[in-house]
């Protein structure tokens, strides 16, 4: 769909698009989190212009300033940074971050060792489902295991996900905090010269690496059929270098090297082989006594760009920013029905704006369906600041 | 003389008996002393002081010992009798609240040794995150090895609270606190009290998934208050720090403390390789030099953005630094980097979104900080993620990769051999230093800390410089014990980061 558009009109569609379709209000108020106005003139808004042009250090006071702004400049792309505790335009160089909602940045292109469908920018309706995968390992980890309310997704515009959390408790984690929280949620460590990238030693398995093999263990198949993960020669080799224990290791290739190539049917040839190794050798199995396990979060885990999680001031593109490559919207969903993401049903800038284009009228709902669920949000912030904000008053009274 | 430390708090201990300030062998250390002493007494309780610490040092980096481990606790507590320190060896081996006099004595010094150190180590960041690495460890071991009675008071006398969770809810829970809670298979988790607390008053529990967390509470055995403690220590001990720092001026100006503090930290200085540049080294010998002079870390990057035009974020960090510090100019390095990535992309693309980074590293960009080349504790902490190739290669190779890359350099079967035994071991830098020894056909062993000091004494061999340069003699005549000062300033960082 995209290719039929020219990158070129966007400084024509822009003004309209944000005058019509952009939800300037909630999006005033999310930023705010319902302590206007002190945090939202504080916040750090970056505009990318034509041709690449950054405008960091912008801050707005108010919904009608943001709207003038947004006329005036046009951003090709919008991004969201820190809240300081002074206007950032005035003193970048000393300015401290008071608050940062807790990001998470998931992009596919982290994924281009273990995905066979598509590389780098490219993406498909078969690598999306790791990124299903992820958001929804990931959201069952904020809510359940840190008490996380408010948590927002976001398709990043091209190729990955989004996760804001606005909880008080999370925008005002200070960067140990975070690191500590990103660590927590990463089991893929090693870089290009190491073949097995998770180990979970041979002790129990830690409740939220167990809840995120479930979530796995739904998709797995399904993934293993559209990737193909071992069904060459090469994609073989590299699976095999998963399997630490030489013995093992020989017996799973001469198996594997004589059936069909199917991944699924070579999979379960695998998973029935490694058990029963562990029959055969009840002893020298402690190294490897999750291995099925660990080639799972290996093929399917989450890999998030820490760095992003760490930074107390890294920007990241706003919820309904226009993908200056694409077109496409970057529209909130609701973690429950990621699954349901078809990224061609994305609405793009191009298909809201023409009443003659065949998607129209289903991106029109979708953008509707995606500013409803940043309203639900929106709204729960609010009630959960005010709760805040009274039971603090009340526990500052009784002293 | 008289010691004070200014402070706006208004806290000051009372100047009671010495069973009233000091009712237990472990401190928090929350106030300062306000004795006098004398100056001799302040000088021979900072050494004593920092001999300690150095010896926790000494456990973990020289003798390799598993920091907490009972050997290593051993070791320590042995060295501290040896060095004739013998009332911390006290301190750290049987905590409890005594009230003989000896018990108070040690005490007393203790308290004021860990003020004057405070003094000495605020000045810069490295070295207070040297200290806080060290008193923290000190404070782990002194609390791991006290009995439960003494564990008691001491959470009675520094007014820690907590309640352990209801049978009901310990039952309801008991699946996944077995499933997450770290601890050995021959302690029986049921007998365990669990007590709940904020995710974030145990960040080392979380970061490495030891600890059940449900609802933003992490549900802690009583073994785990440890982290609790030391993270509000650490916290207290950094926030002291910087109190003690903004007030160097006026404790400066008495000439008596100002050599010996001094003289403390300085000790303690290692090679940066910020400022050696005075030599520049041209782009277009980077491939003749990569050959023998690089480590191969940095080889190993060199030859990736030769092959793929590219580097990923955190290797063009650790390579774009290295090559400032053994002389690359901006303006080469902007050519050189320029060169390699327009092959793959726009020139246009390349001066908006990596010539900043170029600038930056060094210090024209942001907040124009003259950043220090990595050194190897950093690069071998660091994280290597998918599609990156920095880090250190004989921690972030699988072996069989690296016996092949060696092999490929042409390295003799045993020299290779060598390399990767000590890389499995767990022995990086000494793989480094054998890996040194045989590109450059030497047999010197010697310590590599940073991949510059790699490059320089290759540089030296090649240029046929005088063959080893005698460490440099420490000045001062503190302690003995001082001569690879470098490695363990740099081991400060490898518990920074693990934590």
């Amino acid at each position: 769909m995209v290719g039929q558009y020219d990158e070129n009109v966007l400084p024509d569609m822009l003004p309209v698009y944000y005058t019509r379709l952009f939800p300037q209000n909630l999006f005033c108020r999310w930023l705010s989190c319902g302590n206007s106005p002190q945090p939202l003139s504080n916040r750090e808004l970056s505009f990318t212009l034509a041709d690449d042009v950054y405008l960091r250090y912008l801050s707005i006071n108010n919904q009608k300033e943001f709207f003038t702004l947004l006329q005036k400049k046009c951003p090709h792309k919008l991004d969201i940074g820190a809240v300081y505790n002074t206007k950032p335009s005035v003193g970048r160089h000393d300015a401290v971050v008071l608050a940062r909602e807790l990001v998470f940045d998931i992009d596919l292109t982290d994924y281009d060792e273990v995905r066979t469908c598509c590389q780098e920018a490219k993406v498909c309706d078969k690598c999306w489902k790791f990124m299903v995968v992820a958001c929804e390992i990931i959201n069952a980890a904020l809510k359940d295991d840190f008490g996380f309310q408010s948590i927002l997704w976001v398709f990043s515009g091209r190729r990955g996900i989004h996760c804001w959390i606005s909880d008080y408790e999370a925008r005002t984690l200070d960067s140990p905090g975070r690191a500590a929280v990103a660590d927590y949620l990463c089991l893929i460590m090693g870089g290009e010269n190491q073949s097995k990238k998770v180990h979970l030693g041979s002790d129990n398995l830690h409740s939220s690496i167990r809840r995120a093999l479930i979530v796995i263990d739904k998709y797995f198949d399904d993934i293993v059929q559209d990737q193909e993960f071992l069904s060459t020669s090469d994609r073989l080799k590299s699976f095999l270098k998963m399997i630490p224990d030489e013995a093992l290791r020989k017996q799973v290739q001469e198996n594997l090297e004589r059936m069909p190539t199917s991944s699924i049917d070579r999979w379960k040839c695998f998973v029935n082989n490694y058990n029963q190794f562990c029959k055969e050798n009840l002893h020298g199995m402690r190294k490897m006594k999750y291995l099925i396990e660990e080639i799972k979060i290996q093929y399917c885990y989450p890999r998030l760009d820490v760095n992003v999680t760490k930074g107390f001031n890294h920007l990241l593109k706003s919820p309904f920013s226009i993908h200056p490559k694409t077109g496409k919207v970057s529209v909130v969903f609701k973690p429950d029905n990621a699954k349901d993401i078809k990224l061609d049903e994305i609405p793009t800038i191009y298909t809201l704006l023409d009443d003659s284009s065949s998607d129209n009228v289903q991106h029109q709902t979708n953008m509707r369906t995606a500013v409803k669920n940043f309203q639900e949000l929106v709204f729960s912030l609010e009630k959960a600041e005010a709760v805040r904000r009274k039971t603090e008053a009340n526990t500052s009274l009784e002293f | 003389m008289e010691f004070k430390i200014k402070r706006k708090s208004v806290k000051t201990v009372t100047t009671g008996s010495l069973v009233d300030v000091y009712p237990h062998d472990l401190q928090m250390y929350k106030i300062p002393p306000t004795d006098n002493i004398s100056l001799q007494e302040f000088e021979s309780l900072a050494l004593e002081r920092l001999t300690l610490l150095r010896c926790l040092a000494t456990a973990t980096t020289l003798k390799g010992l598993r920091i907490f481990s009972e050997e290593w606790t051993d070791f320590v507590i042995s060295d501290l009798k040896n060095q004739g320190l013998k009332y911390y060896a006290k301190l750290c081996e049987k905590s409890g609240c005594g009230t003989l006099q000896p018990d108070l004595e040690a005490r007393r010094k203790d308290h004021i040794a860990h003020f004057i150190l405070r003094l000495a180590y605020c000045r810069t960041e490295e070295l207070r995150r040297w200290f806080i690495s060290r008193e923290l460890e000190l404070f782990k071991m002194r609390f791991m090895t006290m009995k439960t009675d003494a564990i008691d008071s001491f959470f009675k006398i520094n007014n820690l609270c907590y309640t352990n969770i209801s049978d009901d809810e310990k039952n309801e829970l008991i699946k996944y606190l077995r499933e997450s809670t770290f601890y050995h298979n021959n302690q029986n988790i049921e007998n365990f009290k669990f007590y709940k607390v904020k995710f974030y008053e145990v960040l080392d529990l979380v970061k490495s998934r030891k600890v059940y967390l449900r609802g933003g509470y992490a549900y802690i055995p009583h073994k785990d208050f440890i982290s609790v403690l030391s993270a509000q220590f650490r916290m207290l001990l950094r926030q002291s720090l910087a109190v003690a720092c903004h007030h160097l001026g006026e404790i400066e100006q008495d000439e008596r403390l100002v050599s010996l503090l001094k003289g403390l930290h300085q000790s303690y200085s290692g090679n940066d390789f910020i400022s050696d540049t005075k030599v520049t080294v041209p782009i277009e010998s980077l491939d003749f030099l990569s050959a023998k002079s690089f480590p191969l870390c940095m080889k190993q990057l060199h030859e990736h953005l030769r092959s793929a035009h590219h580097l990923k974020h955190g290797g063009r960090l650790q390579y774009g630094l290295y090559l400032k510090g053994i002389g690359v100019t901006l303006e080469d390095s902007l050519r050189f980097w320029r060169e390699e990535f327009t092959k793959i992309m726009e020139l246009d693309k390349f001066e908006k979104q990596y010539a900043y980074n170029i600038r930056y590293n060094y210090g024209k960009e942001g907040s124009k900080k003259n950043y220090t080349p990595f050194n190897c504790l950093k690069i071998i902490n660091t994280n290597v993620g998918p599609g990156e190739c920095h880090g250190c290669p004989y921690r972030h190779c699988d072996s069989g990769i690296l016996k092949n890359k060696l092999k490929g350099y042409g390295l003799d079967a045993q020299a290779v051999n060598d390399v990767v035994d000590m890389a499995k071991k767990g022995h990086y830098q000494i793989a480094c230093s054998k890996y040194f020894d045989a590109v450059n056909k030497t047999d010197l062993g010697l310590g590599i800390n940073h991949p510059n000091q790699f490059f320089e004494e290759s540089q030296k061999l090649l240029k046929g410089d005088i063959k080893i340069e005698v460490k440099k003699e420490e000045k001062s005549n503190i302690v003995k014990t001082e001569s690879n000062n470098i490695e363990d300033m740099d081991f400060d960082e490898i518990t920074e980061w693990k934590e």
